[in-house]
């Protein structure tokens, strides 16, 4: 049979060539990923070090974060203040917020968490890197003084949240000793904050920013904040009061902030970024639109597009009692707050059954009896330092230190003017304080301010007497509830004990 | 002189056959082995004269052995070797001659130079006549019986139809027969092939080629890189034939699959044409890398996992199931060990068709069909008057829910009287209710839905060659158009491939697929579905009188929930209508696949052959998207994009087959593999152009504009042994060693080695069994071996950064900032490097047995198996302080236990009536072993909007379901009790309210009182069908069934409790009520007022059912009566699929669900069973034609 010859050498040679010719390729199973970056080949250029920076800013956006159904992270610092009230019952884990019987396992404590450390690691990057970069110096030293605000605006929200927190402040590799991090005390977190707003504050920021960027008066404006608070609880380092009316003092007398006239402007698309708004979370077309909108919106349709609320974030109706009257912060449409608008947007009006939070809400978007809405997405920001709250860290630390003067008098009074209201004739050391802490609360509302008031203060608003009780044992009037001391802290997020074996939980929540 | 088996031709016929059929070169050198032998045996060649008168029979054999060297052996007991015959024979062959002198009543072999002549089975010796002269004078047919490749097959049965007169054919496949009757027909059969029924006709020389049968247990089935006869395996595979699959015509080969291989379980999502079905062999293996099976079509790898644009789509769902001639499912160890690392989670193995030498064919099949909601497809709303009366007791229970604010007049507009004078409907109150407030519509949304369209689908088949090229081409139309408006899916598809025997030692081939589907998608979102079910009924879908004061123009006259007080847009906060959404928006998908490949087969000894194969498949697709302008509140949307998934592979394998003697025969295999897949994608994104009239094709006129892309390559490098080794046709035994380096893992962890060794042993063919008339076959085997899994992301081992993952519902980066209006790009950290990462390795024991009785009419088949998967790719959780919350590691282990059995019985088989039946079913269950920590992973299945779902847990099973337990509803007797608990947002708890399980007593209702109550997997899972055949009919009748499965509904949500803004389930006419307490269902109050809505055991359902996949009845024209038309084939058929369904009559709609992208659910390994609103299921009505020439 032919079938049994070989037929010649040529048919050994081809099949040793097909072998060879693929094991030629040696690097067949290198990998090189052409549509991410690596650090290594990164950090190379003033373009890099911005888009780094970006990441840092889009990241300040995860306390507008999705918490489950109809909630969003912020509801954590809503949630519990007891002067909203949460008509949806559909999220268990805002509904153990209202009713004060939360754990670690809810969503809100995970996702801020997360956000906070995921803010520092872009921050780190930034901060160890950017220094190496050849690019013009003056630009580099901002871009390190932003870097530097957010990752201290990052840590001045989780401190007060958690208290000890772990301290990252380079980035982490696998084998990082930082990795499965232990807790650091309060006041090294705040030193370090201190440290690294002190940073910002050389370099050479403008005073006012009008795209969104971290301006000098944030960095003071955020110092004034940090500085209050350390004077009051936990620290109670009271000498910190004379640092923060100092800094609050830079910003009033600087030039470019001020208040609006009216309380409409503050909400208007148009104004973001300008004259009251110091800083604040970016919502932008081609971004992402504002996720808190809904929250505060009623169940009626009264906006174009048909945008209806969650009804997670309702006025407790003590609380929007207890504005004097004649504040115009209470009047329908005029203020905070709203009681009847125009269906869909600009039509008839139509009473809404109840006040609603107007605070927030987008005309330019939604549309009113004046203007028709654009109906494409609500991007209002959201205020983390608006000019009315320098005004009263001013006021009340000034206060602390020597008692009521020309100067924080006047702040007040720059507040109170525009609600309408006048200023008592005769104020005490104590009187005045507790006109500034109900100004706080009254002007600030809805803003994820009055809680850390409430911890730092050990005080809190009774709506119905129009007193301060103390923090431990006041009752919620949305929920009933009374606060408890192991409240003044959350817990830490139960999954991260479980990864990190290092950390310890806060009391009251194992 | 009695003798026995002196020598079984079968094993030698059975290779040879195994080879011809398969056209599998590997064994061509064992058909030229054969070859030899065959021509070496002269005395079969050698012609003989025989010229006696009146001469006894053993005389006549006498002379023929001193003639010739031929020895007779025989028993003088099996035929009268004393009759005394008359014959002239001139240059026969040997087997012609004892065909005649023993009238074609006896049996003969040949071995070398020795005749063996044996009792025919078929005549008793009783019916023996004796011989008369004039017999020989009676007609005579002499013929040829052969395989499809002109093989001639020994022993076939030719019996005169309608008479006791048959005959076998001998070592050459020739036959002679004298014929009883005029007008005769033969019926030709054998064993393995199909049985064929010829009109004799005038001709005295007939020829005949018999098709194999697939339902044989002979049968040769595919493996990898190789063919196997079954009885050889030493492997777990499962195989459908091509006669399965066309019983039910469906659009994918995924859908043919489904319930037809036991530990294959096959769940299509939903009814979309064309849609995704889910494959997963023995359970699932992996938490968080890929879990499907691979595909390999015709020796050629697919890439595995969902295509870009795919909605779960994979490449196997882009060619068309009518080409298919077989499909092979490997499960176990061994013998998916031979893919290494792409075997992990089984692999399916597709056979197309092939042209045979020396016939060419046309074949025609043509199909059209209609479809309908299927059983329960749809869940039950109210209608209007039903809505009416719940709207009313809804509001007037607000007084019991919420004292404070009724009395305080919050709730005074939702008053249903109020509501309907809203201002949002202006005069269109009117249109909708009469004076007295009675609805006038009643509008059932899913009805206005649906379409009614023809669906067809037809295909042309030529194919033809000579003894040296083979061709085979078919050209394939299918338009399904699906239930709901708009939604088809166009596949246009062409498959080319030929062979070619260039010489004594080259062989060529190759195919070449190409394929262009076209799709509009109307189950992009769940907003259609969740619209439709939550739509007033009381709305009509346009009105009659005009626009609604409330919605701008262009909303044309569509009606909205929106326009009716305190209504809510189902599917977003938007106004919305679902027939306006299935008219207007766009969802289009184009996809061009192209498969091509080309191999050779080199001989280079006749036991030694060197394939090579070089394949490619590239899968182009394009997408357009479009929202148009009421979808987004006046802003219109379009998105374009493309992606371009490149795989090519070559192969290099040796395989060196050799008899070393009778008793023992090896088949090796020794090659190398090559894999390499590029991926391109790219998107252009427009919002807000000026018309609706760009629909997606102006980008450049949009106001708002982004753009992205990414690429990736992944490769593949393997080295793969395999040794089949048979001894004595008793024992197998088979080891298999692959090594695979991957591009995904680390510089010191690419490579890996995966062994296997399987052993199998025919007890049948012992001496003690070999005579058992009622076992047939049996077989025990067991295999051990490992595989691997790299299904992970490209680069996963990498530190990354980039601009983030998209933000949810839009084509915006993460990192990516806003300052003022303006955004701009971030660059941040995505991955943290591991360098560690390594292969995730699964380990399965398998053993199995195969039964066959009562000479094969019963057919067992079970298996028993063992998979662990270790060192698991888990993207396990690290401490979000670090910035990250996973890293892709290898930690975590789970195993899967199951059985599988499978059935076939031919019940009745006589001449014009048979009856088989086959059944199968599967059990499987999962356990996490190990996780990276030790504690639970929560919600990776979590329903957005509750806040909890599924748990992967050390101890369970994937696919948990954790949640609240529902334990009814307060009772009126029980309010003290109630008001203790705290879970209605501050609200005192009330009779009325949902009771739930307080599970650590403290009376707070939250996430320490979940737990586990409920699994989204099967218990067992099977199919029963049946399948008659009585004359020219056929009918088929397929059960599908699934038991101890569980659905979490999630639709019982909204559908239970947004009591006010929408419509609702019909389970709440049987809501709580003083006198109705015994219920799940609270009592009916207003959204607003305090309902409490959770995940809990009441939305958790038992989905066990019973379905009717198919019933098929079929005609097959005679072959005499169609002769006149020229044709060979001719079959008509109607089919009824998804015709009836059995389950709890709880469950609002289909039980059967896979787990929808939507992010409702998460769309991983642990969401199964979670349903969230989805394209309905149909049942199809088919007429279809089959035709041949």
């Amino acid at each position: 049979m032919k079938y049994f010859k070989i037929k010649g050498i040529n048919r050994i040679l081809s099949i040793s060539l097909l072998f060879l010719v693929n094991l030629g390729c040696s690097d067949f199973l290198d990998e090189e990923n052409q549509s991410s970056l690596n650090p290594d080949s990164f950090y190379k250029s003033n373009v890099h070090a911005e888009s780094a920076l970006n990441a840092v800013y889009a990241t300040t956006r995860f306390m507008g974060g999705n918490a489950g159904g109809n909630s969003s992270n912020w509801h954590l610092l809503e949630a519990v203040t007891g002067q909203s009230k949460n008509n949806s019952s559909s999220n268990q884990d805002l509904n153990s917020l209202s009713s004060l019987s939360y754990d670690s396992n809810i969503a809100h404590v995970k996702n801020i968490w997360a956000g906070t450390y995921k803010l520092v690691a872009n921050a780190n990057m930034v901060i160890e890197k950017v220094p190496g970069i050849y690019m013009p110096e003056n630009r580099k030293k901002q871009i390190l003084g932003e870097a530097y605000f957010l990752r201290a605006w990052a840590y001045f929200n989780a401190v007060r949240i958690w208290g000890d927190i772990p301290l990252i402040t380079s980035p982490l590799g696998t084998g990082s000793e930082d990795f499965y991090a232990a807790r650091t005390s309060q006041s090294e977190v705040y030193n370090q904050i201190v440290s690294d707003l002190k940073f910002s504050e050389s370099s050479g920021l403008p005073f006012t920013d009008q795209t969104g960027r971290v301006s000098m008066a944030a960095v003071k404006s955020l110092l004034a904040k940090v500085y209050i608070t350390m004077a009051g609880n936990p620290l109670n380092k009271t000498e910190y009061y004379v640092d923060a009316a100092t800094k609050a003092k830079e910003v009033i007398d600087g030039s470019g902030a001020d208040l609006f006239d009216t309380y409409g402007e503050i909400h208007e698309e148009s104004n973001e970024n300008k004259v009251e708004h110091i800083f604040g979370i970016q919502y932008a077309p081609n971004v992402e639109s504002n996720p808190m909108a809904y929250s505060f919106l009623p169940p009626v349709n009264i906006t174009k597009g048909g945008a209806t609320g969650w009804q997670t974030n309702v006025p407790e109706s003590n609380f929007y009692n207890s504005f004097e009257d004649g504040d115009l912060r209470k009047v329908n449409r005029k203020g905070w707050f709203f009681t009847d608008y125009f269906l869909g947007g600009s039509g008839a009006l139509t009473d809404l059954g109840g006040p609603y939070v107007y605070k927030h809400f987008n005309v330019a978007n939604y549309g009113s009896d004046v203007v028709e809405g654009k109906g494409t997405g609500d991007f209002l920001n959201f205020s983390i330092i608006r000019f009315a709250e320098v005004l009263l860290i001013f006021a009340e630390a000034s206060n602390e230190i020597s008692g009521p003067n020309a100067d924080s008098l006047n702040a007040v009074k720059r507040i109170r003017d525009r609600a309408g209201l006048t200023m008592p004739s005769s104020l005490s050391k104590e009187s005045f304080q507790k006109l500034i802490w109900k100004e706080r609360w009254h002007e600030l509302c809805y803003e994820q301010i009055t809680w850390f008031d409430m911890v730092r203060l050990r005080k809190v608003f009774d709506s119905s007497s129009g007193d301060f009780n103390n923090f431990v044992g006041h009752t919620n009037l949305d929920s009933n509830q009374s606060l408890q001391e192991k409240h003044l802290l959350f817990p830490i997020p139960a999954l991260e004990l479980v990864n990190n074996p290092n950390l310890t939980q806060n009391p009251g929540y194992n | 002189m009695k003798l026995n088996h002196l020598l079984s031709s079968n094993w030698q016929y059975n290779l040879k056959k195994l080879a011809k059929i398969m056209k599998i070169s590997v064994l061509l050198s064992v058909i030229m082995t054969f070859s030899s032998f065959a021509h070496n045996n002269i005395y079969s060649q050698d012609k003989i004269s025989v010229n006696v008168k009146n001469t006894e029979i053993r005389n006549i054999l006498d002379n023929i052995e001193s003639s010739t060297e031929l020895r007779f052996f025989y028993d003088n007991d099996i035929y009268d070797f004393k009759k005394k015959i008359s014959l002239s024979l001139k240059e026969v062959t040997i087997s012609k001659a004892i065909s005649l002198i023993f009238e074609n009543k006896i049996e003969f072999r040949l071995k070398e130079n020795v005749v063996i002549l044996e009792k025919s089975q078929l005549i008793e010796k009783d019916n023996v006549v004796d011989i008369k002269q004039e017999d020989i004078e009676q007609r005579i047919i002499t013929g040829i019986i052969t395989d499809d490749n002109e093989n001639p097959l020994p022993g076939a049965t030719i019996i005169e139809v309608g008479t006791s007169n048959g005959t076998t054919s001998d070592f050459d496949g020739n036959f002679s027969i004298s014929l009883e009757n005029e007008d005769a027909s033969l019926q030709i059969s054998f064993i393995g092939f199909e049985t064929q029924t010829i009109a004799v006709g005038n001709s005295n020389n007939i020829s005949v080629q018999l098709t194999i049968d697939g339902s044989s247990l002979d049968e040769i089935v595919v493996i990898g890189y190789g063919s196997q006869k079954k009885s050889d395996l030493t492997g777990a595979v499962g195989s459908i034939k091509e006669s399965q699959i066309i019983e039910r015509p469906v659009a994918t080969i995924n859908q043919a699959l489904a319930g037809k291989i036991a530990g294959v379980q096959v769940n299509a999502a939903n009814g979309r044409p064309g849609g995704k079905s889910k494959v997963r062999v023995r359970g699932i293996s992996s938490i968080n890398s890929g879990n499907d099976p691979l595909y390999v079509v015709d020796g050629v790898q697919l890439p595995q996992g969902p295509t870009t644009f795919g909605l779960s789509n994979t490449a196997i769902d882009y060619i068309n199931p009518s080409d298919i001639v077989s499909i092979e499912v490997l499960k176990d160890a061994s013998s998916t060990a031979i893919y290494g690392a792409r075997g992990a989670n089984g692999v399916i193995l597709v056979t197309t068709k092939k042209g045979k030498s020396g016939e060419s064919r046309v074949t025609y099949n043509s199909e059209f069909f209609v479809s309908e909601y299927g059983p329960n497809a749809t869940p039950k709303r109210l209608n209007s008057e039903q809505f009416q009366m719940i709207e009313q007791l809804a509001y007037d229970n607000i007084a019991k829910f919420d004292p404070t604010g009724w009395a305080s007049g919050n709730y005074a507009n939702q008053e249903p009287s109020k509501k309907r004078a809203g201002a949002f409907l202006g005069d269109l109150v009117n249109e909708l209710f009469d004076s007295s407030g009675k609805a006038k519509y009643d509008t059932d949304w899913y009805n206005e839905l649906r379409q009614r369209r023809m669906s067809q689908n037809h295909q042309i088949g030529f194919s033809g060659g000579d003894d040296k090229k083979t061709f085979n081409a078919s050209i394939g139309l299918r338009d399904e158009r699906g239930l709901l408006i708009n939604s088809y899916m166009k596949r246009y598809s062409t498959r080319f491939n030929f062979e070619n025997q260039v010489n004594s030692w080259l062989k060529v081939g190759g195919t070449v697929d190409f394929s262009v589907r076209q799709e509009n998608n109307q189950d992009t979102g769940p907003w259609v579905f969740e619209s439709a079910t939550h739509a007033f009924p009381f709305l009509p879908v346009q009105y009659a009188t005009g626009n609604s004061p409330f919605f701008p123009p262009w909303f044309l006259n569509y009606a909205s929930n929106l326009e009716y007080g305190f209504g809510t847009g189902a599917g977003g906060n938007f106004m919305y209508n679902p027939v306006m959404d299935l008219n207007y928006r766009k969802f289009m998908t184009d996809s061009h696949n192209f498969t091509g490949s080309f191999f050779t087969n080199i001989n280079i000894s006749k036991d030694l052959e060197l394939r090579t194969s070089v394949s490619s498949n590239i899968l182009n697709q394009g997408r357009k998207i479009f929202y148009p302008q009421f979808f987004n509140g006046g802003n219109n949307g379009a998105i374009q994009s493309n992606a371009r998934n490149v795989f090519y592979s070559i192969e290099n394998y040796l395989t060196y087959s050799k008899e070393i003697d009778d008793n023992n025969s090896i088949t090796a295999l020794l090659g190398a593999s090559w894999q390499q897949t590029d991926l391109t994608w790219f998107q252009g994104d427009g919002y807000g152009t000026p018309s609706d009239g760009y629909g997606p094709n102006n980008l450049g006129a949009a106001s708002f504009k982004n753009s992205s892309s990414s690429m990736s390559r992944e490769a593949l490098n393997s080295f793969f042994t395999r040794i089949n080794y048979n001894l004595k046709d008793k024992y197998f035994f088979t080891f298999t060693a692959r090594a695979d380096g991957s591009s995904k893992f680390g510089k010191a962890n690419k490579w890996a080695f995966f062994p296997s060794a399987a052993a199998a042993w025919r007890l049948s063919k012992e001496d003690f069994l070999s005579n058992s008339d009622v076992i047939s076959n049996l077989k025990l085997r067991a295999s051990y071996g490992q595989t691997g899994n790299s299904s992970i992301p490209a680069y996963a081992s990498e530190a990354q950064l980039g601009p983030g993952s998209l933000l949810g519902g839009s084509n915006i980066p993460g990192y990516t900032a806003g300052f003022g209006s303006a955004s701009a790009g971030g660059t941040g950290l995505l991955t943290l490097e591991n360098t560690g990462l390594r292969w995730e390795i699964m380990t399965q024991f398998d053993i199995g047995l195969e039964l066959g009785l009562l000479n094969d009419r019963l057919n067992i088949e079970m298996d028993y198996y063992n998979r662990e998967t270790t060192d698991m790719l888990l993207n396990a959780p690290v401490p979000e302080s670090t910035g990250f919350s996973v890293i892709r590691q290898n930690i975590g282990s789970m195993v899967n236990k199951g059985f599988e059995l499978s059935l076939n019985s031919i019940n009745i088989d006589r001449p014009d009536f048979t009856w088989n039946s086959t059944f199968n079913i599967s059990m499987n269950t999962n356990e996490v072993l190990s996780l990276a920590s030790p504690s639970d992973i929560f919600d990776v299945a979590s329903p957005q909007f509750l806040g909890g779902g599924s748990i992967i847990r050390i101890g369970e099973a994937i696919g948990s379901m954790y949640g609240f337990t529902r334990l009814g509803v307060w009772g009126t007797n029980e309010a003290e009790e109630a008001a203790k608990y705290n879970y209605r947002g501050g609200k005192t708890v009330l009779p009325g309210d949902i009771k739930y399980k307080d599970l650590n007593g403290d009376y707070v209702i939250d996430n320490s009182d979940r737990s586990i109550i409920g699994n989204g997997y099967a218990d067992a899972y099977g199919t029963f069908t049946n399948y008659f055949k009585y004359k020219s009919f056929d009918l088929t009748l397929d059960v599908q069934y699934s038991i101890g499965n569980d659905l979490a509904d999630l639709g019982l949500h909204w559908g239970e409790n947004s009591i006010g803004g929408t419509n609702l389930y019909t389970t709440v006419l049987n809501a709580w009520t003083p006198d109705n307490q015994n219920t799940m269902i609270p009592q009916v109050r207003n959204a607003s007022a305090g309902s409490v809505s959770l995940f809990d055991s009441h939305m958790v359902k038992d989905a066990s059912f019973l379905r009717g996949n198919n019933l098929m009845l079929g005609y097959t024209f005679k072959s005499e009566s169609i002769q006149r038309l020229n044709l060979n084939k001719l079959r008509l058929y109607v089919s009824a699929q998804n015709f009836f369904l059995l389950m709890d009559k709880d469950i609002m709609s289909d039980p059967q669900v896979d787990v929808a992208n939507w992010n409702v659910a998460g769309g991983n390994v642990a969401s199964q069973g979670f349903k969230w609103h989805e394209y309905p299921k149909s049942s199809t009505f088919v007429i279809g034609l089959q035709v041949g020439i």
